[in-house]
């Protein structure tokens, strides 16, 4: 069943140029993305500006380029902050069992129950909108997702008898945790953080959309779109372009991490 | 059905099959034994097209006339569970602890035979019930890790025997079996072998086996085949001093006598350590332990002779080595 | 001697699954009423059919699994009695070979790591040459430690369970099949290093084999098993010659182990109801 993975080439190949571009932006971008330049709006694709300017006169790729590095950064703290915080969670939940499993499976399975939306919103409303509430928000909605694939996994390394071997050898089960869950439920991990860093991308442009994320001058293509709204019919281009950047970003990760996890276990993509 | 010659699986320079050629006809029953890591499971691994990556391939190995040491990962996928099918040394090693065993051993017959949901089910049971695992219906449901060891070897056994193979190797089939149940699965076993002309090869440690279940024997050590010819001659009158040496460390249920205040008796070893695959001697791998052993053992390789036997690949055997002594 | 380890009327069931909407099936009975008593350098044999509960009755005696009913006392503690952290502290005196030797090595670690896990937790030093030592004693070289356990063979994995078993010099070892992916000589020589270990440090075993010609080679009495429960049990020698159960003469008569001729009088042999 060895076909080309057309799926992982190209989600590597699309999360990998957005990774780059936005990694590129720390040291070069055309010009500065937040320069106003009002004698040059809406100035149509160039040689000097690759993809025109926008309302304001500023150069559009420069601003998808810092725009790219924003969403990144706020998905990757959140994923990382969320994640970890789950992944603590859960195998300490498998570890532990009886009560306190009980009692943190539940929790979360109520908070996954709670719209992650919603509590976006409640937190901007509560603390003014900002970069950091979107990074606090996401992270939240990351960690009950954490806990239970985090659990599930390290159950199944509990049952294997390399376990019962281990407690044989007098270690404990903190220990333990370290020394053989962890290695091995990294591979379920990294996939599933691959998964929900495009979710996270997703979420943080759905944010600033609606005004809760990056506030101005922090580019955001969440913003931007919500920006070119009201300009449709004038310069519909510049709707189009902070679109397909959160398509292709959200698109390349989610089939990068789709696709790892077909490769690890290709069982799991028919029980599915 | 299936022409072995020369084949080697090498890690690096370490050989854990060396030059290994046989071959073997539909309603063969052929056992294999031989030292802990004598590349017997390498052997078999290689006839299912399954050698660890990290391993390198040469020889040829023909099945069904078909040259199969190049073959693709697709080409190996449609001779395996209905030509070739193998019961895996190790149940835990070969179940997916996630899976329910039922489910294992319903996949094969889903997609080669393309048998229903249904049909599978019971085709699946019938086979549990073949194997004599108790209470077939609760354990199509069970984990791996919830059926005792010989419940899991049997479940292995029913799944290598789910697309009716036309050659079975078993390696270790009966390890976790007691002499009830093993005598009951090496019956099984031979049935199929004569109702259907499935060439049988079992790897065994248990001599037991091997003698009731197989006609011909090849006994390996160090990754070679120093003897081979048929199994009961083998095991009354075995030539190899490798041979002779295991079958004399047999243990013997005499020994359970041990008189109070005494050691107990140790057990008959053949003496001498094994070297690590890569510090084996380059002739013949069992100098160095041998009793036997004439100067030139450990640098070259002995040619298989006759024996009263069978063949042999030992210089002893050399007609020029004996009229010189 | 004394007492090392005593076990009182264990009792394990297993739910079965549900099977039908109404009825609650009854649970699967794996261990029931079995009693043991085990002295300091000596090796009880346990033989059995197939799903018999050896391997349940292993794990309780580990303490991994508790007991339904009964009790485990090891060296007069009651494993199941006894806070977490002085299990874990007693754990170190016990040692088990598992029955499956792939599925009890972890494999992103290499076997080296494994072998010296029981060494870590008891804080002994000299770590890697405590683990070379266990693995030339079990017939492997010591470079092998740096090796993974899918590198191996199956017999070779096995000693390596074993290598682990014996690296801390453990009171007592449970042995489950812990040789029965071993040709018969290098199987010899694992069974002599065991009596070595024995006779020179008073290791206690319980040794769990189908192999009546390997549990009548070490084993001084005899536990033999059927569905959980015990059906007979003695000094080896007398229960080879005469065996009193039928279940025990059906083994030894598959396992082509005839009654010993000139049999020896079946004295200290209690035949539980
Ligand atoms: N992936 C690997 N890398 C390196 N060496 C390996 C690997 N797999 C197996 N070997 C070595 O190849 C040799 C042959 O192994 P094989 O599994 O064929 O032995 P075997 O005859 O089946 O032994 P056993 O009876 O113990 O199962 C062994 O010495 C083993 O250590
Ligand atoms: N975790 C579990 N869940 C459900 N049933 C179990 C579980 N563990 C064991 N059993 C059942 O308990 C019974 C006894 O199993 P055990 O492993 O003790 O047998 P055993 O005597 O070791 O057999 P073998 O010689 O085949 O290894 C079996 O019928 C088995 O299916
Ligand atoms: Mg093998
Ligand atoms: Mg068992």
């Amino acid at each position: 069943m060895r076909r080309f993975p057309v799926n992982l080439v190209l989600g590597a190949a699309l999360a990998g140029s957005v990774t780059l571009v936005a990694l590129l932006s720390f040291i070069w971008t055309p010009y500065d993305h937040a320069a106003i330049a009002v004698t040059n709006k809406f100035a149509s694709p160039s040689f000097a500006h690759w993809l025109g300017t926008d309302q304001l006169g500023r150069d559009v790729v420069s601003q998808l380029m810092v725009a790219a590095r924003n969403s990144m950064i706020v998905a990757f703290v959140s994923v990382v902050l969320g994640g970890g915080i789950g992944i603590v969670l859960g195998v300490y939940a498998s570890a532990r069992g009886g009560w306190v499993e009980n009692l943190i499976m539940r929790v979360s399975d109520l908070s996954l129950a709670f719209p992650a939306l919603l509590f976006a919103i409640m937190l901007a409303a509560v603390f003014g909108p900002s970069l950091q509430n979107t990074v606090i928000a996401i992270a939240f909605i990351n960690i009950p997702i954490f806990a239970r694939i985090s659990r599930g996994a390290a159950n199944q390394v509990w049952t294997r008898e390399f376990m019962l071997a281990g407690q044989a050898a007098g270690m404990g089960r903190m220990t333990l945790t370290f020394d053989h869950v962890m290695p091995n439920i990294a591979a379920a991990i990294i996939v599933q953080a691959t998964i929900e860093f495009a979710v996270a991308l997703l979420a943080e442009a759905a944010l600033s959309y609606l005004g809760l994320g990056a506030q101005p001058p922090a580019p955001s293509w969440g913003r931007m779109l919500s920006d070119a709204q009201t300009l449709l019919y004038l310069a519909p281009q510049l709707a189009i372009y902070p679109g397909l950047c959160i398509v292709i970003s959200v698109l390349g990760f989610g089939l990068l991490g789709d696709s790892i996890r077909d490769l690890s276990d290709p069982r799991l993509r028919r029980e599915r | 059905m299936l022409d072995v010659s020369n084949l080697s699986v090498r890690f690096g320079d370490a050989y854990a099959l060396r030059d290994a050629s046989l071959t073997v006809h539909p309603g063969d029953r052929i056992g294999v034994v031989g030292e802990s890591g004598s590349g017997k499971s390498m052997l078999a691994q290689a006839l299912m097209g399954m050698v660890p990556e990290s391993a390198s391939m040469s020889g040829i190995l023909k099945i069904d006339g078909t040259e199969m040491t190049r073959a693709t990962e697709a080409q190996w996928r449609a001779l395996r569970a209905r030509r070739v099918a193998m019961i895996f040394q190790e149940p835990l090693a070969a179940l997916n602890p996630l899976r329910r065993v039922g489910t294992t051993v319903m996949e094969p017959l889903r997609t080669h035979l393309g048998l229903s949901r249904t049909q599978a089910r019971a085709r699946t049971l019938d086979l549990f019930e073949e194997v004599g695992l108790p209470d077939p219906e609760q354990r199509l449901a069970a984990y791996p890790h919830e059926l005792s060891g010989g419940q899991r070897q049997r479940v292995l056994i029913a799944l290598a025997l789910a697309c009716d193979p036309k050659l079975l190797i078993a390696d270790e089939p009966t390890t976790a079996l007691d002499a009830e149940v093993a005598q009951r699965i090496t019956d099984l076993l031979v049935r199929l072998s004569r109702d259907r002309a499935m060439a049988l090869m079992i790897i065994s440690h248990d001599l037991q086996v091997v003698a009731r279940a197989t006609r011909q024997l090849l006994v390996m050590y160090g990754g070679d085949i120093v003897e081979r010819g048929e199994t009961r001659k083998i095991l009354s009158a075995p030539f190899h001093p490798y041979t002779r040496g295991l079958l004399a460390a047999r243990p013997r249920p005499q020994l359970a006598r041990p008189v109070p205040g005494t050691k107990r008796p140790r057990l008959p070893t053949i003496p001498g350590h094994i070297p690590a695959l890569v510090d084996l001697p380059a002739g013949c791998r069992f100098s160095g332990r041998c009793p036997a052993e004439l100067s030139r053992c450990r640098t070259t390789r002995s040619t298989e002779f006759r024996t009263g036997t069978g063949l042999a690949a030992c210089h002893l055997l050399n007609p020029a080595e004996r009229s010189k002594s | 001697m004394t007492v090392l380890l005593q076990a009182r009327n264990l009792r394990r069931t297993y739910p079965r699954p549900r099977t039908t909407l109404f009825q609650r099936p009854e649970p699967l009975v794996a261990v029931s009423g079995v009693s043991l008593a085990l002295e300091r350098g000596e090796t009880l044999g346990i033989v059995g059919e197939s799903g018999s509960g050896k391997s349940t009755l292993a794990r309780m005696v580990m303490g991994f699994e508790r007991p339904e009913a009964g009790q485990i006392l090891f060296d007069g503690t009651d494993l199941n009695a006894v806070p977490a952290r002085e299990l874990q502290r007693l754990r170190t005196k016990f040692q088990m070979v598992f029955q499956d030797p792939y599925g009890s090595l972890d494999p992103r670690h290499s076997v080296g790591w494994s072998i010296a896990e029981p060494l870590r937790a008891a804080r002994i030093d000299n770590r890697p040459a405590r683990v070379a030592e266990a693995l030339e004693q079990v017939g492997l070289n010591h470079g092998d430690a740096a090796r993974f356990p899918h590198e191996f063979s199956g017999g070779q994995r096995q000693r390596i369970a074993i290598a682990r078993a014996i690296a801390l010099r453990p009171a007592l070892i449970v042995a489950d099949e812990a040789v029965s992916a071993l040709d018969v000589s290098v199987q010899a020589q694992i069974l002599n290093l065991l009596m070595d270990l024995q006779e020179d440090l008073g290791l206690a075993m319980l040794f769990i084999s189908h192999d009546l010609a390997v549990v009548a080679a070490i084993s001084d009495r005899l536990l033999v098993m059927k569905q959980g429960e015990v059906v007979e049990t003695g000094a080896t020698a007398d229960v080879f010659a005469s065996p009193a159960h039928a279940y025990t003469r059906s083994l030894l008569t598959a396992a082509q182990v005839a009654p010993a001729t000139g049999s020896s009088p079946a004295s200290n042999r209690k035949v539980p109801a």
